[in-house]
């Protein structure tokens, strides 16, 4: 292990977005301590604002919710909102950071939400379930996220009363801005960015037509609890809209006053999700139409989406940056004036709604903090990172994450905040990961052969329980029940009070079994079976009556009706938890040694990073040497030497004394389960077998170079790929001198049927190569033929600088591809030049092809059966979760980096290395792996081997086994229960959803009926 | 018949439906008392015996609550269920019971609206579908008989 010198171990990470909450949970599991601080009264940032997010049109935010109130949660980290870092003094780790916190004016441990305060002083009391409607429910987890009220004292006119309308007495109106000195080793940024207010411009009368509407604003209108409850309703007279228009790159791309230079990356894919969303949920009637630039679909099968939105929905788009928007006299309706793309006059049509597509900004705060925390920003505001090392910012121990590095899209944001959590925990000390010592728990009493003997707690939660139902007569009907030996009263229960009180209690009455009559267990069941277990209990000995939220909450103007629901909600559960078995969780012995498919730059950062932490790490190499498909790179878009990274790579990664490189291996076969993989390799020229035992795999196999036979490549002299121009342009500058003309032609190989997605490095490859040949022979004249040119975020300074010296781009359809001719030793091109309406015969010296990236089919189809791994249509590894899991692979300890996973830049692929070696340390960290108990078991007895089960289960669990009936790994179930209900036997149950459990629950609720 | 209460068992998935529930409650969206939510982890779970035996023990109408077609946290337990509640259907219908009785019905964890409209329009349904034969006359004599 290295040496570290710093004593400090916690990480600050500033932020409380997607990023943010990405880095900190990554942290904290894998043992790390982080204090998490947004300067907003609640997390959540902007991503919890948006209707659906592309590219599966889901509520994403709903299927990483449940992952937030995870215990390691509660363990490291420390919540701050309304606060801010105003100072910072030290260095990489032992900085000390001023941390300034607004007073709130609730005391959060009194403050149960009911919403009293925000019902009777609404002008006063912060709260947005509007803007938000997750908020009171996704986002709202015990003692952590807090729940989002705040007061705002200056807009409140009558305080006393404000403070007498709270039941619990949680206004505190003495509350001050306090100010606290943080120790920390090492701090990530995830500010995030602010969304451009079009106000300031004056062509599309934004602020002026109140139905030209920003893209937020339109995903607030499409929000099911939005302004207008979900309703397509335009705001200036309430009416549907019939006809829809999209200006892209409104404030982005742009020279003029008030716009930024860089592209924003994430507006085009939005736009088209806002468009497919409209005609699918409200009308294909409605016409959506996209005014654009380039259409920039880069990312992971976001060509597909595009393709999508034009041929199966519909959605129309028009290559043209409009020129104004202005209103038809008191309709409403808008008009667009625009030029159309095939050069003819200028048009105008008619629309009922316009959405500005606005993109990100960096706020003068964010310069600020940037100027505090004495870290350098990029030309636009941004973090300034290298290609190389992404996360790290000019100053050593702050690294940074999201929008505040560049523009960009969620999945790339969760990448680098994973990426951000790997370098941060890196520069702690490796010791501290099993040093931090788990609770002392006392040994779990045994119940076996004892009669259930259940203690009810009824919770009055305030007056949200107590003040619709009268908890004291509750108290007594549950006393009455079948096997209840106690019931009491206990205030809020989630107190850490009354917690005690209940502790005790089981262990003063000898309580077996315990139900509470409180909220709902989405939210406090871990609470409940935490204090369970403090008191010697099993904690799956327990059932929740959602009384809150299920009962009082919902009838509160019917108390009878809500108190007879209530003793329903009580039976059931207590004639459930009767049933109630004591369960263990399953577990496995954490191995910490970790398998690397693939060589390249990806694998070898990820291995180093791991490697750095102290883990062992087998680097498994198909070819004769390190280095991938950076080999044969020169230079990056921005001017850095490929060729003098990678040796260094290479030599820090062969001479690693925790790195096992293997090359000229081959993977043939594997087992087991995460923790505890066996991996057959065999390598060598001899091909000598052997089986590496490793816990964590990560997939870094990388793409192809496409080669295409197209245009006369590998035929003609003249013609070559960018690639070959790369390394020309270094080794052999002297030929440059003599060319005249030099033809790009893009896409070719990429964006069509054989490999429909996008490679995105060839526009980037074919500006960067532009600008280096006018830097040699300024006389040179260029053409780049391109579909859409796609340079998002800062590569759209180096696509306007090509422009600016007189790089001539012209645009073709898949339709009219360009032709090439030999030509004596060059070759003849021939295109359309839309913009002057005929074809051009273009003789060149050199034609470069940007050939981009192909799957390398063969192995991830060979590797995918092998490890059981899924796979994309063509041929990339399919992740866990598009959007908010990008290199978990969805089997428990594997993940994927770099090119494997879908095209991307050295840049890109450097992060997602370092986020699959951070994501690899949540499982590394543990000594053993908690697979939880919530798992199906087969009765081997009733098992008839019909294998309706292997064929039902959704992760291919359930096999027959050698004893011929069948078997359910509890380490590899996910405690769906799909199994157990297919089941005809009724051989399989689900545990803590057992069908006695499911059935005491209708006794419960129906027993007096028949 | 006027003062007819029907009861209904409403199994809802912990990740969509009971969240969806959930935020009925949050959102003070009143729905009928008459629903009462049994938590699974997946739709998926909830097989024929849940429903047949809800409905033989007394329930007046059943119905199944999962997430919106593609967001199955499981993948495919939401569309299972839909098939479960499609045998159940057919069941009833083989032996008299009115198939209505059951239904199945997708939302996502933000719907609490949905949740709500739901609740009321299905209490709605088996309100004027009447009580549950298994509870009048004829049934319950078989059942006696049966013993």
């Amino acid at each position: 292990m290295q040496e570290k010198t710093q004593t400090n171990n916690k990480v600050l990470v500033v932020g409380g977005g997607m990023g943010g909450i990405r880095s900190a949970l990554d942290l904290a599991e894998s043992g790390r301590d982080v204090v998490l601080i947004d300067k907003a009264y609640s997390i959540g940032g902007l991503m919890t604002r948006l209707d659906r997010t592309f590219p599966t049109n889901n509520c994403d935010l709903c299927t990483l919710s449940p992952h937030l109130s995870e215990s390691g949660r509660k363990l490291h980290i420390e919540l701050l909102t309304m606060t801010e870092v105003s100072r910072l003094d030290g260095e990489a780790g032992d900085f000390t950071a001023t941390l300034t916190t607004k007073p709130r004016y609730i005391d959060m441990d009194k403050c149960t939400a009911c919403g009293q305060c925000h019902e009777k002083f609404p002008e006063a009391v912060r709260f947005t379930p509007g803007l938000d409607h997750r908020a009171p429910t996704c986002m709202r987890y015990p003692q952590a996220t807090p729940y989002a009220f705040s007061i705002d004292l200056e807009r409140c006119e009558d305080v006393d009363a404000l403070v007498k309308s709270c039941p619990t007495g949680a206004i505190d109106l003495n509350e001050t801005e306090t100010v606290r000195k943080l120790s920390a080793g090492s701090i990530i940024l995830a500010p995030g960015a602010e969304l451009f207010d079009p106000t300031v411009l004056d062509t599309y009368g934004y602020g002026v037509h109140p139905n030209v509407v920003t893209s937020m604003e339109y995903e607030r209108i499409l929000s099911a609890t939005g302004p207008t409850n979900g309703q397509l309703l335009r705001p200036s007279d309430g009416k549907a809209p019939q006809k829809i228009a999209w200006i892209q790159c409104v404030g982005s791309r742009g020279v003029q006053e008030g716009c930024v230079a860089y592209c924003s990356s994430a507006c085009c894919m939005y736009a088209l999700k806002e468009a497919i969303v409209t005609r699918e949920r409200f009308s294909d009637a409605i016409e959506t139409t996209i005014f654009y630039m380039d259409m920039r679909t880069f990312g992971k099968d976001y060509e597909l989406y595009y393709q999508r939105a034009k041929n199966e929905f519909g959605v129309r788009l028009v290559r043209s940056r409009p020129h104004s928007v202005v209103s038809e006299n008191g309709s409403g309706n808008l008009e667009i004036a625009f030029l159309p793309e095939d050069g003819g006059q200028a048009r105008s049509e008619v629309y009922d709604m316009v959405v500005l597509t606005t993109g990100f900004r960096i706020t003068p705060e964010l310069r600020e903090l940037a100027g505090r925390l004495g870290i350098d920003l990029n030309e636009h505001g941004f973090a300034r990172t290298r290609s190389f090392d992404p996360v790290a910012t000019s100053k050593p121990g702050i690294y940074v994450c999201g929008l505040f590095e560049s523009p960009k899209d969620i999945p790339e944001t969760m990448i680098q905040a994973s990426a951000a959590a790997c370098s941060a925990g890196g520069d702690l000390n490796p010791l501290r990961i099993v040093a931090k010592s788990e609770e002392e728990l006392p040994p779990e009493r045994s119940v076996l052969g004892e009669d259930p003997k259940i203690g009810v707690f009824i919770c009055d939660c305030g007056l949200d329980i107590g003040g619709v139902v009268d908890v004291p007569k509750l108290v007594d009907f549950a006393a009455s029940l079948p096997n209840v030996a106690f019931a009491e009263a206990i205030g809020h229960g989630c107190s850490k009070e009354s917690l005690g009180v209940i502790r005790q209690r089981i262990g003063d009455k000898g309580l077996n079994r315990v139900v509470f009559g409180a909220c709902s267990p989405r939210t406090h069941e871990m609470l409940f079976q935490d204090t369970l277990r403090k008191a010697g209990l099993n904690k799956y000995l327990m059932e929740i009556a959602n009384l809150r939220d299920q009962d009082t909450w919902v009838h509160a103007s019917q108390p009878d009706v809500a108190a007879q629901k209530a003793k329903e909600l009580l039976k059931m559960a207590v004639f459930s938890v009767r049933l109630a078995h004591p369960l263990a969780d399953h577990t496995l012995p954490m191995n910490k040694d970790v398998l690397v498919v693939g060589g390249g730059v990806t694998g070898m950062e990820a291995s180093l990073s791991l490697a750095d932490m102290g883990f062992r790490v087998y680097l498994v190499e198909r070819s004769g040497q390190l280095g991938g498909n950076a080999r044969n790179i020169r230079k990056t878009l921005e001017g850095e030497d490929v060729q003098a990274y990678v040796k260094g790579l290479i030599e820090r990664t062969e001479s690693h004394d925790q790195i096992q490189v293997l090359t000229q291996s081959l993977i043939v076969d594997h087992t087991g389960m995460a923790g505890a993989f066996r991996t057959g390799v065999q390598f060598g020229p001899q091909m000598f077998y052997r089986p590496i035992r490793h816990g964590i795999t990560i997939l870094a196999t990388g793409a192809l170079a496409n080669r295409p036979r197209e245009y006369l490549l590998d035929e003609h002299e003249a013609v070559m790929t960018q690639r070959d121009l790369d390394n020309l342009l270094e080794d052999r500058a002297d030929k440059v001198q003599s060319w005249n003309n030099v033809a790009m032609i893009q896409c070719v190989g990429s964006r069509v049927p054989e490999n429909p997605n996008c490679s995105r490095v060839c526009c980037q490859a074919a500006i960067k190569n532009a600008l280096r040949i006018l830097d040699i022979n300024p006389q040179a004249r260029v053409y780049v033929l391109y579909r859409d040119m796609r340079t998002p975020g800062f590569e759209e300074d180096y696509y306007r600088k090509a422009r600016e010296r007189g790089v001539i781009f012209v645009n073709y359809g898949l339709e009219s591809k360009p032709a090439v001719k030999a030509n004596g030793k060059g070759v003849t091109v021939s295109f359309r030049d839309p913009i002057v309406g005929r074809e051009i015969q273009l003789p060149a010296d050199c034609l470069a092809l940007s050939t981009g990236f192909i799957a390398d089919e063969e192995s991830t189809e060979d590797l995918g059966t092998i490890f059981r791994l899924p796979r994309t249509q063509d041929d990339y590894f399919l992740e866990d979760h598009i959007k908010l899991r990008p290199v978990d692979l969805p089997i428990p300890g594997f993940f994927v980096a770099g090119t494997a996973h879908s095209p991307r830049s050295i840049r890109e692929s450097v992060a997602q290395a370092k986020a699959a070696a951070g994501r690899a340390q949540t499982f590394l960290a543990r000594d053993t792996i908690n697979l939880g108990a919530v798992v199906a078991t087969v009765d081997r007895d009733k098992c008839a081997s019909c294998l309706i089960c292997v064929r039902a289960c959704p992760f291919d669990v359930p096999f027959i086994n050698a004893e011929g009936y069948s078997e359910i790994d509890p380490a590899k179930c996910h405690g769906c229960g799909t199994c157990a209900s297919e089941c005809p036997a009724k051989a399989i149950q689900l545990m803590q959803y057992e069908d006695d459990q499911i059935l005491a629950k209708l006794d419960g609720l129906l027993e007096r009926m028949v | 018949m006027q003062n007819f209460e029907p009861v209904i068992v409403a199994f809802c998935c912990h990740y969509c439906a009971y969240t969806a529930a959930d935020m009925a409650g949050s959102k003070r969206l009143g729905y009928p008392p008459n629903v009462k939510i049994i938590r699974v982890p997946c739709s998926g779970k909830v097989d024929a015996i849940h429903m047949m035996k809800a409905l033989e023990k007394g329930a007046d109408g059943v119905y199944v609550a999962g997430c919106l077609d593609g967001d199955c946290h499981f993948k495919t337990g939401n569309i299972r269920a839909a098939r479960h509640v499609e045998a159940v259907k057919k069941l009833l219908d083989e032996i008299g019971i009115e198939k209505e009785r059951v239904e199945m019905f997708s939302m996502s964890a933000g719907m609490g609206e949905k949740f709500a409209e739901v609740a009321s329009e299905f209490t709605e349904r088996i309100r004027k579908l009447g009580p549950n034969p298994v509870k009048t006359s004829a049934f319950a004599q078989v059942r006696q008989a049966v013993g």
